[in-house]
């Protein structure tokens, strides 16, 4: 304990005494009156003449600045960094970007307000207070209401506090003085704070290295981890150690006939559509079309889709010569192995898929060059 | 000053015969669907600033709330306005067969529409309107008449009467602001549908009703006539208003941005009239009157705080409310924002007509609720 007054403090028994005592006591000007009260009270910052605090103007800015920072990261991150088309949309989509600003523009004023208000405005960690050791503190916290006048610039007329804090009805008055030393020192605060870290620092790498020699348990399991035969995969199961296995010689799986034909010329001349141009078949190469051409020959089949913006390649254009003319076979044989971009629909698509849709193509290609007879 | 105030007195009554004059030459002269439109939008106006100022009263007695009953007169005062938009409804029903596309024969060949049917039909939609009347006069007579006689009588039975109604009418409540924006609003495109369209309405409603009393409360305070009410009540008022204007903003953009995302034919259309062409002008000035500038102005404590901020401030929410309104109903009529001498007939009319209604209703009971056991209470109320 030194010798320096921190404050002089009385104590009052309500609420109503305080605010009428707050600028009696003022008006003496003698230092700086603080009140410490069990619960807040309505008014009793206008009464101290306590200063606006400037933590809303911090909060806005922080806010502000959270939600350019993540209108940025977005921009950056979706339209320049990594452009990648999702749904249709424009790479610069601000309505998509418009819930992240709004969160992070809560996450930075939030922060803002918590650590600003504890660590720039309330100076913690601070653990000396005089008041903590105090008399009063003990009838503060439950339920006395204490007035002091604390020292300006380390100089208080003590006497003069006494007098002034008597005179507007406080009791139990008390001199508190300033600690010699703060009870807990900036170096051993410094010092808890490298423990804790170090601490950690430690703790994560023996953690790191007992999972990694001694997995008795594993620290996660992913979804993908099941006993579950992967394609393309050993397994110990069979014989010859594949996981996969050849059909039995001489057998076809059902719907699996192989496709032999090597040309698209042979399989123009050789292959028949076996289907009628009915109408349950055209329905059925609709939802095929729609389903998996489409999207890149376009609704029409004239190589004018959604989606072509995202890839470069120019789809064929089904409704002009040469193409229109050919064969179903040629058609049929382009299903199966794929050409030029286009990859192979074989395993997509079954044998009367393909044939319909090759029939609603047809019907495509008529319904944009329509004969004459087809207007009557 | 007592000279001024008489001269705006006759100001009103001159400002709704030129309007009505103007809104009958409109029946004649302008198209018949931008007639009803303009009427639709002052009606549902009038409207919501009733419903909203009995939701504020409701809210007050459901909470057993002090801060606001010393200006509890305010929204009991202005939930008035229900009775004038009760003719304004009925008479907004000769509308149903130009505005409403269920209404037409053809709606039974759109599959959309004509299974809605059993829900959109001329005299179930009448119904639906005469009960959500009933029950807002229901409303009206229990809390504004009620506390009104509790005036005289001094009764503090009243308020737990009050306070007994006010859950009852938070369900009334509800459901009648929902079936307001269901019918009146989001039924003039048939095809389209969105839950939360509802909320959206109420989130204007309420903030129209607290911009409204706002305007109100600070007139009387500024004439003396609500001694001892102070700052902090109307610290408290704008607090709620920059709260729904977060709201309003919120749903709103919920709202939009699902449908964005989905882009789904029959749902994107509603917005695609709304933000294309000279509409993009109107939504654009929505974002700006009926969030950032109430937002950024009503952040500061002492904007709240000071009643001439805080009026001009309860203005412009008030006029955006309106905007909202024009932006939900008029694109039905065409692809450009409809602004002439019919539109201009139509503000003057409604505006004078409801300055004339709320000026008579000043003269209902005292200006505070001076039986309310817990007046004084409220008065000491500090934020």
């Amino acid at each position: 304990m030194s010798d320096r007054t921190f404050a002089v403090v009385g104590l009052f028994h309500n609420a109503t005494d305080l605010m009428a005592a707050i600028p009696r006591v003022r008006a003496y000007r003698l230092g700086t009156v603080e009140a410490y009260t069990p619960y807040p009270i309505h008014g009793i910052e206008a009464a101290l003449g306590l200063r606006r605090s400037p933590l809303g103007g911090m909060v806005m800015l922080a806010g502000i600045l959270g939600c350019v920072t993540a209108l940025f990261f977005q921009w950056w991150m979706s339209a320049v960094d990594y452009p990648l088309v999702v749904g249709g949309k424009a790479l610069f989509s601000w309505q998509a970007f418009v819930p992240i600003m709004f969160e992070v523009t809560v996450l930075f004023a939030t922060f803002t307000a918590g650590l600003g208000m504890l660590l720039l405005l309330n100076k913690l960690p601070f653990f000396g207070h005089p008041m903590l050791s105090s008399q009063a503190i003990a009838s503060v916290t439950r339920d006395k209401f204490a007035l002091a006048v604390e020292a300006d610039n380390g100089t208080l007329d003590v006497e003069a506090a006494k007098t002034a804090l008597r005179a507007a009805g406080a009791s139990a008055l008390e001199v508190l003085f300033v600690p010699a030393e703060e009870p807990i020192s900036l170096q051993s605060q410094f010092r808890t704070g490298a423990g804790i870290l170090l601490s950690c620092a430690v703790a994560g790498y023996v953690m790191y290295w007992a999972i990694k020699l001694f997995p008795v348990v594993p620290p996660m399991v992913h979804m993908e981890d099941q006993p579950r035969l992967d394609a393309q995969r050993a397994s110990a199961f069979f014989k010859d150690g594949h996981g996969m296995q050849q059909p039995v010689e001489g057998t076809v799986a059902r719907g699996q006939l192989p496709y032999l034909i090597k040309t698209p010329f042979e399989a123009g001349e050789k292959l028949v559509n076996p289907l009628p141009r009915s109408g349950p078949v055209l329905q059925q190469g609709r939802v095929v079309w729609n389903q998996h051409c489409g999207v890149c020959h376009g609704a029409l089949g004239n190589g004018v889709p959604m989606l072509t913006a995202a890839y470069g390649a120019k789809p064929a254009n089904l409704l002009v010569p040469p193409i229109r003319d050919y064969p179903d076979g040629k058609f049929y044989h382009t299903i199966m192995v794929g050409k030029n971009a286009m990859p192979s629909y074989a395993a997509d698509l079954t044998e009367d898929e393909r044939w319909a849709v090759i029939d609603y193509v047809r019907a495509l290609q008529r319904a944009q060059n329509a004969k004459d007879e087809d207007f009557k | 000053m007592n000279a001024s105030r008489d001269a705006s007195a006759g100001v009103f009554p001159i400002m709704a015969a030129v309007g009505a004059l103007g809104v009958v030459a409109s029946y004649f002269v302008a198209e018949p669907a931008r007639f009803w439109a303009n009427w639709l939008v002052w009606f549902i106006f009038v409207l919501t600033i009733g419903v909203g100022c009995l939701f504020i009263v409701a809210l007050g007695h459901l909470v057993a709330a002090r801060w606001s009953v010393p200006i509890r007169r305010a929204p009991e005062r202005l939930s008035g306005l229900v009775l004038l938009a009760l003719p304004m409804g009925l008479i907004a029903l000769l509308s149903l067969p130009v505005l409403y596309p269920w209404t037409r024969p053809e709606a039974a060949l759109k599959p959309a529409i004509a299974g809605k049917a059993p829900w959109l039909n001329v005299p179930f939609f009448s119904i639906r309107v005469l009960i959500c009347f009933a029950l807002w006069m229901l409303a009206y007579n229990i809390f504004t008449r009620g506390s009104l006689k509790q005036d005289k009588t001094r009764d503090p039975a009243f308020s737990l009467r009050a306070r007994g109604f006010a859950p009852a009418f938070m369900f009334i409540f509800a459901f009648s602001i929902t079936l307001v924006a269901f019918d009146w609003i989001s039924s003039l495109e048939p095809e389209w549908y969105s839950d939360i369209f509802g909320v959206y309405l109420f989130a204007g409603t309420f903030l129209a009703g607290l911009a409204a009393s706002a305007l109100l409360v600070i007139n009387l305070m500024e004439r003396g006539r609500l001694p001892g009410v102070r700052n902090d009540h109307l610290y408290s008022l704008g607090g709620f208003m920059f709260a729904f204007t977060v709201f309003w903003s919120y749903i709103g953009f919920a709202q939009y941005m699902l449908l964005w995302y989905g882009n789904m034919p029959e749902e994107i259309f509603w917005y695609k009239q709304r933000i294309e062409g000279p509409w993009l002008n109107v939504i654009l000035l929505l974002a700006v009157v009926h969030f950032f500038v109430p937002f950024f102005a009503l952040v500061p404590k002492d904007r709240k705080n000071d009643p001439r901020s805080l009026r001009w401030i309860a203005l412009l929410v008030l006029s955006a409310h309106f905007l909202d309104l024009y932006w939900l109903i008029v694109p039905v009529v065409g692809a450009k924002p409809p602004l002439s001498w019919p539109e201009l007939s139509f503000a003057l009319c409604f505006i004078g007509l409801g300055m004339l209604w709320v000026r008579r209703s000043m003269t209902m009971g005292a200006d505070m609720p001076i039986g309310d056991p817990l007046l004084q209470e409220g008065l000491e109320f500090r934020s």
